[in-house]
């Protein structure tokens, strides 16, 4: 018989998960409670004698000093008592957890079935709280009704003896498994097929995907296995296969581009290739520390001559936006999958965020699934979990607010590894699958979880968005993972590995077969976390934490004990073969038999229009005249939302764990300022460092996405050079989310303009790439950043997200000892500012303070920058720089005080030299490419003129002895006032948010 | 023919005491512990908790066990309770046999999480295996990475023997120390309390954020066992071995630089904690003088 095991703090203790709660209500809805209580709550599936049972309360989970616990109602005093659990089939890692520390404890495995499920009760007091109150609670902070339930009762529905009763959210599915065949006489039936099972099939591929079939040769092939009709699991492998997500049809497209103004028109075919693929073998031709580019799951680059790098970045927006926490958790877990999954498999050694989303304090009239506020703790928090969890630091990111991200927001998750060169004498970098190699599936079980996800991205967020593809990651099950597959690597035991992330099977094993040439699977062999699902959702089904591993069968013996070793169950499915085919069984009988040859051929290209209408012809300058209060506008551009400090998110993040940050995200002896970018120091026997850099400015996509690009780029290499990285040696991670670029008249009007953006944006990116000599080591297409939201008086609204570019960048640095970092070291050193600064407002910060866009948007000129950009390694050599920082969002005002700030010193600078002519707020605020605040000791200042000789370097005055923040121009102070206020105003916003 | 150059004994005064680091099952900061322990001194081998559970490796074979930093079991039922449960076990009477023999213990973050679910500490005397203490989740109700200042308070932990103050990394969400009011007086009475949070003057934090990071009791940051041999704390040694892990190094090396030379890599105060354990075992343990 089940039994419920309830665990609380005792009563005399502070229970700080309800006070956090506690404060939430008040702060978010306004609703005051004098205390909140939360008690975990064991729901034990499971057959025990009593004395079992108290042994297994008392011994593993009540503390004698500080938790209460009992297999009755522990709740007593409250107005209110809210349960949560999971739906079921939800992942319920500590469920798991509690089951096998049970067995463990007992000495004997549990009966199959047996289960655990862990959930929640909160006890709310307080006066005045009505059903609507808590209900509200319930429903927008507690519970996420995509993967959650809760039952509310009040104080008089409350029954002392039952309590909220045994709930077992057991997953039973009464159906019994089959393939399933479609006769398709027409593209139509397809098309109809493709709507009701949710394939996001496109028209263009339908008659190719039925001719196929109808092919004499294939129909005799297929006779021979027992098959005729093209069967479920098949369509589904086609499905995932030519989603957008996988096949990046978007990026492989072909774009005919008309300039309305100009009339002047071009195609671009394929900007993939054009502005990706070939710039970037172009450049690694003569980088030789580029290792493995544009095959892997995640780019290769050479740290030093024992190990290698590998980066990769992902977006993981439409689960996020559904289901805050796990959307992000599993985003950041699954990334780490990538450089695990890359060359012969990485230790991961870094993870980075981007965070895009509704203003925080959004009020308007649209109603998104879930409020900005609530989204953004969500993803928040699934980064920490992910993250914390892997023992991965978190060592760099990024968060945005627009209002634009309603629709759907963006989450970016980033991750770095450590890659031996060589392993067992072969190169860490490479690997095959071979025919005869055994094809090993590790890790997490598959459920019904995660079905869908590659096609439900590829479509337009709206309330009938399925929702079976949330999931909520694992990062212990996948820890566990990670060490075992390090160690089989090691070992010489791994041939071929890649990530089951997206698509599942059908991607991971589709993929890996035809490098092989050819492969044959079992999927009855494949471990289901419960009975009952058909063998196209094992096919298909994106449950987290699983690798696909090639073994040589003389080693399946020594992979499956130490798979044991570390808990990770390790199961064989199938072989690679040379047949060219991909024969998927159930059961022992074919239920998929694809030429791998067939999603190469035959696929027309997506084809878009792209009209361009230039910024001149949309947008004008503002008439602005000179500020008077020139204090005021500092502080208020501090305390914007996408300026202010977030050192509440940044210290919820492990950003130290392997001890090896050496410019952590939070740099500064008084104020805790974001570094430039991070450096890391993978071996502690080694003085080299690697840098990490993440730019975006999405702000300047309204005026023009070349521009946005362009400066997106140029931000991500001045970082990695602030703080001391090679110019020489830099890589790129291009992570593109865009709103659909198909033209629609009623549903998408101005698709033409946005498939523009997208081409001016991959042309920047080329040229911008080519001219900074950066090869592209990883990257990811994010299409379908739209959302439908309904407004005030139930109307539906298209809202699409701001063409957004997260753009990271990686270096190295020879010797740590020159890392660089933004802080003023010394009073009386000397301010320079290095670059020209140009009345470039359009997109600013300030301009939009202001509530305008501008056209003035900055621009890059890479030639000009190059030639005093390659000055700042000879000037770390010569150790003239004792702080440098590069200017972006906010302009100098900004990060004049950044430096301030971060330092507790103040300082005194004359502006009169930067933008002469220009208004003071233009010297202030513009956002002109290519900048960087230096501070220089004094006496290396005539070395570091005659360095930067002909290079534009402004000295602007000093580092001041104490508090005082003093900007003059023209003989005119234009604001004087103590650091303690820029502080105030810098960190209010979010300070008091933990 | 190779020929290798062995190093005349002389050169080789004493063994390295053995040091047992653990791993798996979601701990994770067992290579830098281990690094840090080698930095010490020690040899250092990384050992997976299933090969120490399944008896493949013995604790009697090493003179220091670490449980280092982590999320074992993923950290959902009460921080370090089920890889205790694991241990106890396991393992019986044989941790507190380790202890007996004179070998040292040291649980970091998660480590001393586990180290007081199985009542290793505060292992007063006479109650020795009982929890008696806890680590509660942080006042300020989150997760938190911040450098804190720490004072050693005068104790009979053979760890931070002759330390004044150190600069350490706390990361952690559940790292308040609870004990009741009795417990409390023992621990500070037998000098079981080791370290303590301070402000940056090495004044105690008196319960202040962020100088005490998380509401811990009488600002405890770390106790030792009776014996003095085992210690648990919070904040982590091994993130601070090298002047290069501490947040405002490059204000240091700028220091070094006005004065005309060259940055030199420097000790974080980390590494004495390590040090004194291998001090300590190669002086009472390995020279057999114990």
């Amino acid at each position: 018989m089940a039994v419920r095991l309830e665990i609380g703090w005792r009563p005399d203790l502070a229970d700080a998960e309800g006070e956090a709660v506690r404060r939430q209500a008040r702060e978010y809805f306004g609703l005051d409670l004098t205390a909140v209580r939360v008690l975990r709550v064991l729901m034990l599936d499971v057959d025990l004698p009593e004395a079992a049972l108290e042994a297994i309360r008392t011994d593993i989970f009540t503390h004698p000093t500080t938790q209460i616990s009992s297999f009755q109602p522990l709740a007593r005093d409250f107005h209110w008592a809210i349960w949560v659990g999971f739906k079921p089939g939800v992942r319920d890692t500590a469920g798991d957890v509690a089951r096998e520390a049970i067995q463990a404890y007992l000495g004997r495995p549990l009966p199959d079935g047996a289960a655990v499920y862990t959930s929640k009760l909160f006890l709310l007091t307080g006066e005045d709280l009505t059903e609507t109150h808590i209900a509200k609670l319930a429903q927008e902070l507690l519970a996420n009704d995509m993967i959650q339930e809760f039952r509310i009762f009040s104080r008089q529905t409350w029954d002392a003896g039952a309590g909220v009763g045994i709930i077992l959210p057991r997953v039973e599915l009464a159906h019994t498994p089959a393939v399933q065949a479609f006769e398709l006489a027409s593209p139509e039936v397809l098309k109809e097929l493709s709507r009701r099972r949710h394939l996001a099939l496109r028209d263009a591929d339908l008659p190719v995907i039925l001719n196929y079939f109808q092919r004499p040769e294939v129909k005799a092939r297929r006779a021979a296995v027992g098959l005729s009709a093209p069967t479920d699991v098949e369509l589904e492998y086609l499905a995932q296969a030519r989603s957008d997500h996988c096949n990046h049809n978007t990026f492989r497209g072909r774009f005919l581009y008309r300039d309305a103004a100009t009339g002047e028109t071009f195609t671009l075919d394929n900007p993939f290739k054009a502005c990706i693929e070939t710039p970037t073998r172009e450049i690694a031709r003569h980088k030789d520390w580029v290792v493995s580019v544009l095959w892997d799951n995640a780019g290769v680059g050479r740290f030093d001559d024992e190990f290698s790098y590998v980066i990769k970045g992902e977006t993981h927006n439409s689960p996020s936006n559904l289901e805050a926490y796990g959307g992000s958790l599993t985003g950041i877990v699954g990334v780490y999958r990538d450089p695990l999954g890359t060359g012969k498999g990485a230790r991961l050694i870094g993870g980075m965020y981007g965070f895009c989303v509704g203003p925080r304090d959004y009020a308007g009239p649209l109603k998104p699934r879930l409020h900005p506020r609530r989204l953004l703790d969500g993803v928040i928090e699934g980064v920490k979990d992910g993250g914390n969890k892997s023992g991965v630091p978190t060592v760099n990111g990024a968060l945005y607010f627009d209002p634009s991200y309603l629709g759907k927001c963006l989450v970016f998750v980033g991750a770095v590894g450590l890659l031996p060169r060589e392993i067992k004498g072969k190169p860490g970098a490479e690997k095959a699958a071979r025919p005869g190699d055994l094809i090993v599936t590790c890790g997490g079980r598959v459920g019904a979880d995660g079905i869908h996800g590659v096609t439900a991205s590829s479509e337009v967020s709206s309330p009938g968005t399925p929702a079976g593809h949330v999931q909520i990651g694992a990062p212990y099950t996948q820890k566990n993972m990670h060490d075992f597959i390090l160690e089989a690597r090691d070992q010489g035991l791994i041939t071929f590995i890649t990530d089951c992330g997206g698509g599942g099977l059908s991607s991971a094993v589709g993929e890996s077969a035809g490098m092989a040439g050819g492969g044959e699977i079992e999927l009855s062999a494949v471990p289901l976390k419960y009975q009952g699902l058909d063998p196209w959702e094992i096919w298909v089904s994106e449950s987290q934490e699983r690798m696909v591993v090639a073994i040589k069968p003389e080693h399946e013996a020594a992979f499956k004990r130490l798979a044991l070793k570390h808990a990770v169950e390790a199961t064989v499915m199938g072989r690679f073969t040379d047949t060219g085919v991909l024969d998927v069984k159930y059961q022992g009988r074919t239920a998929a038999f694809m030429d791998l040859s067939f999603l190469e051929e035959e696929f027309p290209p997506w084809e878009f229009e792209a009209c361009w209408l230039p910024p001149e012809n949309r947008l004008t300058e503002p008439v602005l005249g000179e500020v008077q209060d020139h204090l005021g506008v500092l502080l208020a551009m501090l305390d914007r939302p996408n300026i202010c400090s977030r050192e509440w998110i940044i210290r919820q993040y492990d950003h130290e764990v392997q001890g090896a940050s050496v410019i952590k995200p939070l740099v500064g002896e008084a104020a805790p300022a974001p570094a430039d970018a991070a450096v890391l120091r993978p071996r502690p026997d080694s003085l080299r460092g690697l840098a990490l850099s993440l730019a975006l400015n999405p702000a300047y996509s309204p005026i023009d996405t070349y521009h946005m690009t362009a400066v997106t780029i140029d931000e991500a290499v001045r970082r990695l050079l602030a703080v001391g990285g090679s110019l020489s040696h830099i890589g790129g991670v291009d992570n593109f989310c865009w709103p659909s670029v198909e033209y629609h008249p009623r549903h998408n009007p101005d698709g033409k303009f946005k498939a523009a953006q997208l081409v001016r944006a991959c042309l920047a990116l080329r040229d911008l790439c080519r001219s900074y000599q950066i090869p592209l080591l990883s990257g990811k297409d994010s299409m379908y950043v739209d959302g439908l939201l309904p407004g005030a008086f139930g109307e539906m609204h298209r809202v699409s997200g701001l063409p957004t570019l997260f753009f990271t960048a990686v270096s190295v640095l020879p010797d740590l000892r020159r890392a660089l970092s933004l802080t003023w070291k010394r009073p009386g050193d000397l301010i320079y500012l290095v670059g020209d600064t140009r009345p470039e407002l359009g997109g600013s910060e300030f301009y939009e303070f202001l509530g305008y866009v501008g056209l003035s948007v900055p621009k890059v000129n890479p030639d000009a920058f190059l030639a005093y950009y390659r000055l700042f390694e000879p000037a770390g050599h010569m150790e003239l720089l004792a702080s440098a920082h590069g200017l972006y969002r906010g302009g100098l005002g900004v990060h004049l005080a950044l430096s301030s700030l971060a330092a507790g010193l103040g300082l005194e600078v004359d502006l009169s030299r930067v933008a002469p002519e220009s208004p003071a707020y233009v010297a202030l605020y513009a956002e002109s490419a290519g900048r960087f605040l230096v501070s220089v000791d004094p006496t290396h200042a005539r070395r570091l003129e005659e360095l930067f000789q002909g290079q534009p370097l402004c000295c602007l005055g000093r580092v001041g002895g104490d508090q005082t923040y003093k900007i003059v121009r023209h003989g005119r102070t234009l604001l004087e006032a103590p650091l303690a206020t820029l502080r105030t105003a810098w960190e209010r916003r979010f300070g008091s948010l933990v | 023919m190779k020929t290798q150059n062995r190093k005349p004994k002389t050169e080789n005064p004493a063994p390295r005491p053995k040091a047992l680091v653990l791993y798996g099952y979601g701990l994770n900061c067992d290579f830098e512990t281990a690094y840090a322990l080698s930095q010490a001194g020690a040899e250092a081998e990384r050992v997976h908790v299933s090969d120490l559970i399944r008896g493949e490796k013995s604790l009697l074979d090493y003179h220091l066990l670490a449980v280092p930093g982590g999320f074992s079991w993923g950290d959902d039922h009460g921080a370090g309770v089920i890889l205790a449960l694991r241990l106890k076990l396991a393992l019986g009477s044989a941790l507190q046999e380790f202890i007996a023999a004179g070998r040292l213990v040291i649980g970091i973050c998660n480590g001393f999480q586990v180290l007081v679910n199985l009542g290793l500490l505060p292992g007063l005397p006479g109650r020795a295996d009982a929890r008696l203490a806890a680590l509660i989740p942080n006042d300020c109700g989150n997760f938190r990475d911040a450098w804190v200042h720490l004072k050693a308070v005068d104790s009979k932990c053979v760890f931070t023997k002759g330390l004044d103050r150190l600069e350490l990394p706390i990361r952690h969400g559940e790292g308040k120390f609870y004990a009741d009011g009795p417990v409390l007086a023992e621990l500070a009475d037998r000098g079981q309390i080791a370290l303590k949070y301070a402000g940056p003057s090495g004044n105690l934090a008196m319960g202040r954020f962020p100088h005490n990071p998380n509401g811990s009791l009488l600002d405890i940051a770390g106790i030792c066992d009776a014996t003095g041999r085992v210690l648990g704390l919070m904040p982590h040694p091994e993130a601070h071995i090298s002047s290069f892990q501490h947040p405002t190094w490059t204000r240091e090396k700028e220091a070094w630089r006005r004065r005309g030379e060259p940055y030199p890599e420097q000790v974080g105060s980390g590494l004495a904690i390590f040090r004194n354990a291998v001090n300590y075992l190669a002086d009472k343990v390995i020279g057999g003088r114990g």
